[in-house]
């Protein structure tokens, strides 16, 4: 095959940059594109196009992991934290084909006076549907969760909330309200995960919540959270 | 999150994602400046990883990707040719590329069969909204519109959910053949409406 050939070149460079070009065939491009000043003129020019698409996507904000682990990585300092993939159990969350979408990841710190009222957190089945919000007080006593659009029945069962604190078991911050608006107070271990937590989760429960203090139904949202902001 | 927790870098990431600026932070880093690097990571690391989640539809593995992406960012980036210029599309170009070899590890996890339903949100949206969020002058925006929907579907189905031509014929119904001549005619009619 005569690679040379521009308009071949762009149509490999064309698939390349799309990503339908796979196995092989891909590894033989990207390594013609070392070596080839007209393929990676090709592919420069698809790459730019395609950029403007992909800025439409909605950020999503990394956990504090992933900064924290490009540096011991780069810059070694010790122990590198887990990968996020490692997290054995939301591996099997998402295997299991259940939706962890994140809505709104982080803290909008709300510009009023006091009370000081922040939202931690919007959680919902997916980035349409937002469900409950979490909002804190300042200082970290109290979540005030507010049902904000439909709750996905589960007959029998309740969401409980639960705060993933980085490297430890997950700690339940109390069951998820069905509807209105619900005040859940804090007791200080549940303050001290939320505050190590990168993470909170939704799982479903029997009615009343997990009988054991873990997580035993499945996981229907993981979203990134830091409230030690 | 808006005030990140411990070390993370805390600036604001910026919607106007200034090509020159990124340029000098490349070119800082290549010198060894690793605020830059910390710098860079607070523009571009959410828009990177919205990218990555949407690819591999999982959370811990796009942050895995993620982490890939900027260590070699900071290892490459002498490599990053100026004169290419269009930073940000050798940023996005990255991560895409580290998605696209982390699919064949990630992609047993989720069960073909789940992924329209993982997906439901993106797909169900079809393409037409990606592409109404386009600027309404974007070049892109305006040759993208040329194309026939179906085979318009193809592409963002590839391009932003990373599917192959296999699981791409899976998910519009259609054979594998007329897939792939899709996708390679539909390039072609857009590359000669982007350079018209």
């Amino acid at each position: 095959m005569n690679y040379e050939q521009a308009e071949l070149l762009d149509r490999l460079a064309a698939e390349y940059v799309l990503g339908t070009l796979r196995g092989a065939a891909r590894r033989r491009f990207a390594r013609l594109c070392a070596q080839s000043a007209a393929a990676r003129g090709a592919l420069y020019r698809w790459e730019d196009y395609w950029t403007h698409l992909s800025r439409t996507l909605p950020p999503v904000q990394p956990s504090a992991r992933v900064w924290s682990n490009v540096t011991r990585q780069l810059f070694g300092a010790g122990a590198a934290a887990p990968r996020a993939s490692r997290w054995r159990t939301w591996q099997l969350a998402a295997a299991a084909g259940l939706v962890a979408v994140t809505l709104i990841v982080g803290l909008i710190v709300r510009q009023q006076a006091p009370p000081p009222l922040q939202t931690l957190v919007v959680l919902g089945t997916d980035s349409a549907h937002p469900v409950w919000r979490l909002e804190r007080r300042a200082p970290l006593t109290a979540l005030e969760i507010e049902v904000v659009g439909a709750v996905p029945p589960a007959a029998g069962k309740s969401y409980e909330l639960w705060a993933l604190p980085r490297g430890g078991a997950p700690v339940s911050l109390g069951l998820l309200p069905a509807g209105g608006r619900a005040e859940r107070r804090l007791n200080e271990p549940q303050r001290a995960a939320l505050l190590a937590a990168d993470k909170v989760a939704v799982s479903i429960e029997p009615l009343g919540g997990s009988p054991t203090g873990s997580p035993t139904g499945p996981i229907v949202i993981v979203t990134s959270v830091s409230a030690a902001g | 999150m808006s005030r990140a927790a411990g070390v993370q870098p805390t600036q604001p990431p910026a919607h106007e994602l200034d090509g020159a600026e990124l340029e000098a932070l490349l070119a800082r880093c290549a010198a060894g400046d690793r605020s830059a690097l910390e710098t860079l990571y607070a523009r571009v690391a959410p828009l990177l990883l919205a990218v990555l989640v949407r690819m591999l539809r999982r959370r811990d593995l796009a942050e895995d990707a993620l982490q890939d992406v900027f260590v070699s960012v900071w290892q490459r980036a002498r490599q990053f040719d100026p004169i290419r210029g269009r930073p940000l599309a050798w940023l996005i170009s990255m991560a895409r590329y580290r998605a696209i070899d982390l699919q064949r590890a990630a992609r047993p996890a989720v069960a073909l069969s789940e992924v329209s339903a993982l997906e439901g949100e993106p797909q169900s949206e079809g393409p037409t909204d990606a592409i109404e969020m386009l600027g309404s002058g974007a070049l892109l925006r305006r040759c993208l519109e040329q194309i026939a929907p179906p085979q318009r579907r193809c592409l963002m189905l590839a391009y932003q959910d990373g599917l192959t031509h296999t699981e791409i014929a899976r998910a519009v119904n259609e054979p594998l053949g007329t897939v792939k001549s899709w996708v390679r005619r539909s390039l072609l009619a857009l590359r000669r409406c982007l350079e018209s």
